[in-house]
């Protein structure tokens, strides 16, 4: 077939032609119009304020601006603020009397009897994050990021790395990557030996910590509606891994902490951490359903499981809602003890700190994702429940501590507003 | 950060030393070819002819209630006042109702409801027919630009325009913003801009109704130009031994008898070879005849 230009046109045709011509003509002017260029700019703004009840208040905005280019690139700029301010458990065990601990920060706090005891702080955290994402070939894609952040006793710079390559007509994705940190703790007021009385210190002002993490992953898409995928991670880190701030009481004979005397915590120098992780992704009609299930281990003795849950619901104009809940449970570190005997053997490492403990913890979620007439961005509300708790009355308890609550039970409370705009 | 997921994005594959970028757009496939090495390039024309395309698709479309179609099925007999494209496009319509004897007609889709067309043996019977037609016909409608007024209980589809609509303006966009040579296809209704860098043609199938997407009926070496193709093979019902396919005759509210299983026609731009193709298939067992006397170019199967 071809277009013969010798034989001339019918009079039908001529109409037609003139009448698709002006056709185009009138719809030349609206594409034009239209033909404002793709998005090249995304500005991501959060904030977030948790409140864990009667200890701390954290407020943290995060900002990230994103240029994205046609050929699938983009390069992006993240700042984040942490305020924080409350009162952190020193370590230090509920007892039947008012008790008054001093920290290395320099401040006294008193507590009242049988509750956890406190201290307070305050602290401001910056941090700058600086990333890319470049594809290759059209199967595969790098990406590479770069961490800084600071606070007052903590500096952190570290970058990531990941590769990624699709198989099998892009049903099988396959991703590499890994991550370096190098930390430098400087506690306010120099280092306490550990496992000490805390009246002497280390040597030199600040200690470094280095984390290096290695995953895979892959993932595939079973039909249109479902992808699922497997991960696992190993991260070893090594130098000073002790809390600073941290104490172990001493626990007199009748289960009371001794009042007068302490034991400064100390953990190893080094912890290897795995986990393994499978998740899925449900496409129904309009909605999505997420579901994840994370295992995990580390040789300080700790053991999680950690199952995720997650309902994408499309509402009408745009809108959404997502219901989440989310379920912990995780075993205490070798090391892990509610207090020593006062007098008695010092082990090579302890520590208090109930993150290492034995503890659970349920989180309820909602978020509300919407967006404003007349208004080209996106905005997400979300409110989180978190209840945390722990066996506070092992099989160890001493004495009076036999009466008391030692790992009571947290509510944790969460709001983060979240804002997209693409320009 | 948002959740929401991405559109449906753009697959830009290199096959040979063409790029080809694969969309969906007007719930059918689309491609378009481009003769060009600089992939950047690739990118900024294929993402300019999808824009084009969702913009006609949202504009016209009779799903959506944002969409023109909606404002006039909204305004249940009331006029409505339409801008330049859409009354060029309601002129073309009109045009064509005319040209085709009222054979074409864009309120004619409501016929639909009355017929399944499963291969079954299932006809409407004449008074549920009759019901149908009560709401068909151009004419019943009033168009003086730029007021358009359609009588409650009516409504249009641009469906048999608007395909090859989307193909003109999508390769009117990339003719001017490059000088490189490109195939534009939405589901079948397509336009090249002229004969690749070698000089050669761009090599295109036309489709098997009988076997779609498997088998190709024959190749058309397209240089340059619009090629449609139109047909009633696929759906069909059966009644006193006939096979009745599924092109509707607005002035019977019955099947056009005897349409060619698939009419390509190749012309200027993709509208005309769109026009031309259903007009034929209108004309039943008259297309070859139509075509003939109207000078063009076809293949009909």
């Amino acid at each position: 077939m071809q277009l013969s230009p010798t034989r001339p046109a019918t009079a039908l045709r001529l109409r037609l032609r003139a009448a698709a011509a002006a056709l185009l003509a009138a719809g030349a002017v609206n594409a034009a119009r239209a033909e404002t260029p793709a998005a090249r700019w995304q500005f991501d703004a959060t904030g977030l304020g948790y409140v864990e009840r009667s200890r701390t208040v954290v407020i943290e905005p995060v900002a990230r601006i994103t240029r994205l280019f046609e050929s699938g690139q983009s390069l992006w700029l993240q700042t984040t603020l942490d305020a924080m301010t409350g009162a952190s458990p020193t370590g230090a065990q509920p007892s039947g009397r008012v008790q008054t601990v001093t920290s290395a920060s320099g401040t006294v706090s008193t507590s009242t009897a049988n509750q956890v005891p406190t201290a307070p702080f305050h602290d401001f955290r910056g941090a700058l994050d600086l990333g890319g994402v470049q594809p290759l070939g059209g199967i595969a894609s790098i990406a590479a990021s770069g961490h800084y952040s600071r606070e007052k006793d903590y500096t952190s710079r570290g970058g990531t790395g990941q590769f990624s390559l699709d198989l099998d007509r892009h049903l099988i994705t396959v991703t590499v990557g890994g991550s370096l940190y190098r930390d430098t703790v400087t506690p306010v007021g120099g280092i306490r030996v550990p496992l000490s009385d805390g009246t002497s210190f280390l040597p030199e002002g600040a200690l470094p910590r280095r984390t290096s993490e290695g995953s895979a992953g892959i993932s595939r898409v079973l039909s249109r509606r479902w992808m699922v995928s497997l991960n696992g991670s190993r991260t070893h880190e090594e130098g000073y891994l002790t809390e600073p701030y941290k104490i172990v009481s001493l626990i007199e004979g009748d289960g009371t902490p001794s009042p007068d005397s302490l034991l400064t915590e100390g953990r190893p120098g080094t912890r290897n951490r795995n986990a393994l992780m499978a998740s899925s992704v449900y496409h129904l009609t309009d909605d999505v359903l997420y579901a994840s299930y994370r295992y995990y281990w580390d040789d300080w003795g700790v053991r999680s499981h950690t199952l995720d849950l997650k309902y994408h619901e499309e509402l009408p104009l745009h809108d959404y809602l997502v219901p989440h809940l989310r379920l912990y449970t995780q075993t205490r570190a070798d090391f892990f003890v509610f207090g020593l005997p006062q007098g008695g053997a010092v082990p090579r490492y302890a520590t208090s700190d109930l993150r290492l403990g034995p503890l659970h913890s349920v989180t309820l979620g909602l978020t509300y994702g919407f967006t404003l007439p007349d208004h080209p961005g996106e905005f997400t509300i979300r409110g989180e429940y978190i209840h945390q708790w722990g066996d506070g009355h092992p099989a160890s308890a001493i004495g009076v501590q036999q009466q008391l609550d030692l790992f009571p039970g947290e509510d944790v409370y969460t709001v983060t507003g979240g804002y997209t705009l693409r320009f | 950060m948002s959740e929401r997921a991405g559109e449906d994005p753009i697959r830009i594959e290199r096959t040979g030393d063409l790029f080809a970028a694969r969309f969906t757009a007007m719930a059918s496939p689309c491609e378009v070819l481009l003769d060009t090495d600089v992939r950047a390039e690739a990118f900024a024309l294929a993402g300019r002819a999808r824009r084009e395309a969702l913009r006609i698709e949202r504009k016209f479309s009779r799903y959506r209630t944002d969409s023109v179609v909606g404002r006039i099925h909204a305004a249940r007999g009331r006029p409505v006042s339409v801008d330049d494209e859409t009354a060029a496009l309601l002129d073309l319509a009109a045009l064509c109702h005319q040209l085709s004897q009222g054979r074409f007609d864009i309120t004619s889709g409501v016929l639909r409801r009355a017929w399944v067309f499963d291969g079954g043996e299932h006809v409407p019977s004449p008074e549920r027919i009759a019901e149908a037609l009560v709401h068909v016909g151009w004419d019943k409608a009033s168009w003086r630009r730029p007021v358009f007024t359609l009588p409650e209980g009516m409504e249009i589809d641009f469906g048999g325009l608007g395909k090859e609509y989307a193909v003109d303006g999508a390769a009117a966009l990339l003719a001017a913003a490059s000088r490189r040579a490109f195939l534009v296809n939405f589901g079948g209704d397509l336009f090249a801009s002229g004969p690749r860098r070698d000089g050669e043609p761009w090599a295109v199938g036309v489709d098997d109704p009988e076997a779609t997407g498997e088998r190709v009926l024959y190749r058309v070496d397209l240089a340059r130009g619009g090629l449609a193709t139109s047909g009633d093979a696929r759906r069909f019902v059966r009644w006193q031994g006939r096979r009745l396919g599924h092109l509707l005759d607005p002035r019977t509210g019955w099947p056009v008898e005897d349409a060619p299983r698939s009419v390509s026609v190749l012309a200027p731009t993709c509208l005309e070879a769109g026009m031309l193709s259903t007009l034929a298939c209108l004309h039943g067992p008259g297309a070859a005849a139509f075509l003939e006397a109207q000078g063009a170019e076809y293949r009909i199967a």
